[in-house]
């Protein structure tokens, strides 16, 4: 009996308990996507410490740590004193979401393209190289999400640089 | 039943090489910024899409993998690019080996050409739907939070312990219920789970199969954790929160980032 259960248990686990593919009525929990505009999108600016908006992926490099705002840019944070970190600067860089840094380079992505920055200076990085279409818009159908629903995405309403989880309505769309 | 059993089992070998990916997150050493040797590498978390090894950038999107040299390091060198597969998600290097996780399925590479990454194998479970989400190995054990839960409907969501000594054979050891799990990450034996209903968990995991919670921190809403040096580097949804775990089952919060 016991085992039985922790089949079940198991087969529960691996196949979920709802069908997929069939739209949800009523309100639900899923997914919206929030879109940007891809005008002047290749533009960076550095500016001064900003407070974070959308907190995204981390990185941790010596004393320094890292922190993408997802969509908008990388927090610069000086992390030597521990008890009072500070940020030194904002890479404002639109539609990034990614980041690795080795050495006194950070490499991030800006919409499709991979772009360096020297930040031997950490409060004034200095972009030092572009590639430009190397690395694809991600997620732009569905949320990296299985068997939920999901707003449908509309295209002409830019691109699609994070899903949010909300409550939604009668949604059209499930994977 | 024979079956489940397989499925499930090719569930577990995907987590485990999942393992292996956020236990290298764990174990960089780092250095001042000014101050750097050609080894020092730093820590991303589980949910990497880029990844530094040696002299080489690697980028995962949905389908491929792409080495770039960066040797020089301001002038990134295209080497290769790779098909790999569908729904590709994290890539994360282990010594000579690349761990590149989708959905369903993961992805090992070697490194022996760094430039050329070619694939070693590949722990398929088409039938999985679900996806794997973040392991942590310590010796012979393997922590997995599976998520099942959330929007996304579903079962339990638990915390697995697997016995690992035979990386062929995985055997499910432990299983604790938790709330809707993310990230997670140890240090010495101390396990530190992202729950965002119950918070940031803290296990003792002395008796690795029986973790018992010590404490349950709720500063924030809690995502992905790198243990680094002696902190814990929290995402947050608010940003960053630093907790000092020289005593490794009582973090101290020092910092908050917003």
């Amino acid at each position: 009996m016991k085992s039985i259960l922790l089949i079940a248990f198991t087969f529960f686990i691996i196949t979920g308990c709802t069908p997929e593919n069939e739209p949800q009525q009523g309100n639900v929990m899923g997914y919206v996507p929030v879109y940007a505009q891809t005008t002047s999108v290749l533009n960076h600016r550095i500016l001064p410490q900003r407070a974070t908006s959308k907190a995204g992926k981390i990185y941790a490099f010596g004393n320094f740590l890292f922190q993408n705002d997802i969509g908008t840019g990388i927090h610069i944070i000086n992390n030597t004193n521990r008890t009072s970190p500070q940020k030194v600067g904002f890479i404002e860089l639109p539609l990034s979401t990614e980041l690795a840094v080795k050495g006194n380079f950070l490499y991030c992505n800006n919409y499709r393209d991979i772009v360096v920055f020297n930040i031997t200076n950490p409060a004034t990085p200095q972009m030092v190289k572009r590639m430009s279409n190397v690395f694809p818009a991600l997620n732009q159908q569905y949320p990296p999400y299985n068997n939920c629903s999901f707003e449908c995405v509309d295209p002409n309403k830019g691109v699609v640089i994070y899903w949010e989880e909300k409550q939604i309505t009668n949604p059209k769309c499930r994977r | 039943m024979p079956q489940v059993k397989a499925i499930y089992m090719k569930r577990i070998y995907c987590c485990l090489f999942l393992t292996i990916l956020l236990f290298t997150q764990c174990s960089k050493d780092a250095s001042s910024l000014n101050n750097m040797s050609a080894v020092t590498t730093g820590a991303g978390g589980s949910l990497a899409r880029f990844a530094i090894a040696g002299n080489y950038l690697y980028t995962v999107d949905d389908q491929n993998l792409t080495t770039y040299d960066i040797t020089n390091p301001e002038n990134p060198v295209l080497k290769s690019t790779r098909n790999v597969g569908f729904e590709i998600e994290t890539i994360s290097p282990f010594k000579d080996k690349l761990f590149i996780g989708s959905t369903s399925v993961v992805y090992i590479f070697s490194l022996a050409d760094p430039a050329s990454p070619q694939q070693l194998g590949v722990a398929v479970s088409p039938q999985v739907l679900r996806r794997c989400d973040p392991v942590v190995a310590k010796d012979t054990v393997a922590f997995a939070t599976l998520r099942t839960n959330g929007p996304c409907g579903g079962f339990q969501s638990i915390l697995a312990i697997y016995d690992i000594k035979d990386i062929q054979n995985p055997i499910q050891k432990g299983m604790v219920g938790v709330g809707e799990p993310y990230g997670l990450g140890y240090s010495g034996d101390a396990l530190y789970v992202c729950d965002k209903q119950r918070g940031l968990m803290v296990f003792d995991i002395n008796n690795a199969y029986t973790p018992q919670v010590v404490r349950t921190l709720r500063d924030g809403t809690y995502i992905d954790v790198i243990p680094y040096q002696d902190m814990l580097i929290c995402w947050v949804s608010t940003g960053i929160i630093v907790y000092d775990i020289s005593n490794n089952k009582n973090p101290i919060r020092i910092a908050t980032i917003n």
